[in-house]
């Protein structure tokens, strides 16, 4: 099948210090990616890049390529101008971004804000015609058409976050991105929002990008998952193998950070030390000093290759047949 | 069972809102222990953070008493003394620590205010500093721009820690921190626990977290405690509805996920409004008959030491009542 999404080679640098280096992803129609990692990673640049909504003093280099169905020539969103992405904004992508919930005009009615979206992004669309879209659209994120009639404030938050998807299907995208689209929300909203998502994915064919720290939101709702470690996916794969027999040793101390309700209690051992600068990474595999595995082989950079079927990892030593006991470990380069 | 550090009772706390009164805290009644990690847990707006400040009374109460050591609260020598036994962290550390204040005024402000002598107080800090796991030389001069968002909150815990009090409550303490970090913070609360004997107040939305860390769990709805028990027993076996659909509904973080799982409709209703009956009928999806008509108080389970406010459990309904074990 052809891919949806292409990117190669996605490169983001800040006056030359790279925040995002060197990222590959496809994506097939209608698929779900998760895109985990922790802050300062990469991922929303990532996202950002992929709608080149990126702040003027960041740059972006590299291939992307959307194949909207109905379209017949690819999109080459690398070599857009600012007014060739417009056309391809809210039209063919959208986004959901962290927060988004508090970027509704407090002033003005919700059916409103969306019927002048879709004026915005559809020529020849009045915003009075509308109506009938909007009210489909809100019943669409589970909303009433009495609920279109309120202003931001009147709404929960969950309520608001359903609006911003509403948005942002407003235009029948063939991709979302949704950036922590559940960060703010409680458990039991959490779950509402996810499983909208989820719905929406089958009912309109949509492909998406989740980004989340929240490892447990990602297996839940992605076919594939990406981790992300300074700037760089270190492993890819589906959501199942990764998380059933993870390949990057940061990927599994991440999972092992995790509490799972009937598994073990107590604080897991934590990862010592914190991320690096994606600017300023250490030599060779950007995980080495963090790693319990590390020996001197790692001090060349592995590249990101396949493991196991449709998984890969950026670390020498995968497959990894077995996790050596920590303590075992060469302790080569430990801090 | 060790005594009880801080013991409350019926304690109500109400906001002035439009519409009437906001009842916040509408009747909790718990015992914190010594040395013990007690989970409060519940959705946003559920009253958890309320029931934190009013322990500490710094939010007036409407009603119910709160007991220290055994002693109740009355007057001012008795609040400076709570305060000195109990402290309290938040959420996110980067507005709780004052930008223009070095770390070591940070740590030292608490010794001044309970009016310990100065001589004392860098012995008090450093050690602090280094409980946390801050080495005091490097990090006493900075300010906190200086300092990763974990720094920050091991800050926090070193101020909270330098009247070494017998109590630290912590509202949502890592949810603002990234899961590596967390980790770490999480450790240094456990071992501080361990190592000085503190009785940690875990306040989160976070019930797998919960479930890992504390000892008990006591989970909140609209202002109630609506179920109380051992953190195992309470997260692995629910005998709330409303525990029953949080636990639902917790993302998990393995091959294949949760799976499909039964929702909760709705959202919190309005504290102003709170339903009659059950708070919680309007949303519960096992209610019967007499729900919207009986408020429950907290009732035997069967489960050792295990508590629900719900009808279910009521052997005076045994007849009317639906199974009290989930069907399946």
């Amino acid at each position: 099948m052809t891919a949806l999404l292409e990117v190669e080679d996605l490169r983001v640098d800040h006056r030359g210090r790279p925040i995002v280096d060197g990222v590959d992803l496809s994506l097939a129609p209608g698929e779900a990616l998760g895109l985990a990692g922790e802050s300062g990673c990469g991922k929303t640049t990532t996202a950002l890049a992929l709608m080149k909504l990126l702040p003027p003093t960041l740059r972006q280099a590299g291939a992307i390529t959307l194949r909207p169905a109905g379209e017949d020539e690819p999109i080459n969103i690398g070599k857009r101008t600012e007014a060739g992405m417009r056309l391809v904004r809210w039209r063919h992508i959208s986004l959901v971004f962290q927060g988004a919930m508090n970027s509704l005009d407090p002033v003005q009615r919700i059916d409103d804000q969306i019927a002048e979206a879709i004026a915005l992004h559809e020529r020849g669309a009045r915003a009075r015609k509308l109506g009938a879209r909007v009210g489909e659209l809100l019943e669409t994120v589970g909303l009433t058409p009495a609920a279109g009639r309120r202003y931001p404030h009147q709404l929960s938050g969950g309520q608001r976050q359903r609006v911003m998807i509403a948005l942002a299907l407003a235009c029948n995208p063939s991709l979302v991105i949704a950036d922590e689209p559940t960060t703010a929300l409680d458990v039991v909203m959490q779950a509402q929002v996810l499983d909208l998502l989820e719905r929406l994915r089958e009912r309109l064919g949509l492909a998406l990008i989740l980004i989340s720290h929240d490892l447990g939101v990602l297996a839940e709702t992605c076919d594939r998952i990406a981790v992300m470690y300074a700037g760089r996916i270190v492993e890819l794969g589906p959501v199942s193998a990764v998380f059933a027999a993870p390949q990057h040793p940061y990927t599994k101390r991440l999972l092992e950070s995790l509490p799972v309700i009937g598994g073990r209690r107590g604080v897991a051992t934590p990862i010592p030390g914190g991320p690096p600068d994606p600017g300023d990474p250490p030599e060779g595999c950007r995980f080495r000093p963090r790693c319990p595995y590390a020996t001197d082989r790692c001090l060349a950079d592995p590249p990101l290759r396949e493991v196991a079927p449709g998984q890969s990892a950026a670390c020498h030593y995968a497959p990894w047949a077995e996790w050596p006991d920590v303590a075992a470990a060469p302790a080569a380069v430990r801090p | 069972m060790s005594e009880p550090l801080i013991e409350v009772r019926d304690l109500a706390v109400h906001f002035r809102a439009r519409g009437g009164a906001a009842r916040a805290l509408d009747g909790v009644s718990l015992e914190w222990r010594r040395g013990e990690i007690l989970g409060v847990v519940g959705e946003s707006g559920c009253g958890k953070s309320t029931l934190a400040r009013a322990m500490l009374s710094l939010v007036p109460p409407a009603g119910g008493e709160i007991a220290l050591d055994g002693a109740a609260l009355n007057g001012k020598a008795t609040l400076r003394e709570l305060r000195r036994r109990v402290q309290m962290i938040f959420q996110d550390p980067y507005q709780t620590l004052n930008p223009r204040q070095r770390v070591s005024a940070i740590v030292t402000e608490p010794l001044l205010v309970q009016g310990v002598p100065r001589a004392e107080h860098e012995g008090h800090v450093r050690r602090a500093l280094e409980d946390v796991g801050l080495e005091p030389d490097r990090y006493l001069d900075r300010y906190p721009h200086q300092l990763s968002g974990g720094q920050r909150q091991r800050v926090a815990i070193a101020a909270a820690l330098v009247l070494e009090p017998a109590g630290l409550i912590c509202d949502e303490p890592v949810s603002m921190l990234d899961a590596s970090v967390r980790a770490q913070i999480l450790k240094v609360l456990v071992d501080l626990k361990e190592r000085r004997d503190l009785a940690l107040l875990f306040i989160t939305h976070d019930l797998s977290l919960a479930w890992s860390l504390c000892d008990r769990i006591c989970v909140m709805y609209l202002g109630r405690v609506v179920e109380r028990g051992a953190a195992v027993d309470v997260i692995e076996r629910p005998r709330h509805p409303y525990t029953q659909a949080l636990v639902d509904a917790i993302p998990v973080p393995t091959a294949g996920g949760g799976g499909r799982r039964e929702l909760l409709s709705g959202e919190l209703p309005d504290p102003t409004r709170i339903p009659p009956g059950c708070r919680f009928h309007p949303r519960c999806p096992r209610r019967f008959e007499p729900c919207d008509s009986v408020d429950p108080q907290l009732l035997a389970t069967g489960g050792p030491d295990q508590v629900a406010a719900c009808l279910l459990h009521d052997p005076s309904l045994g007849r009317t009542a639906p199974s009290a074990e989930r069907r399946e």
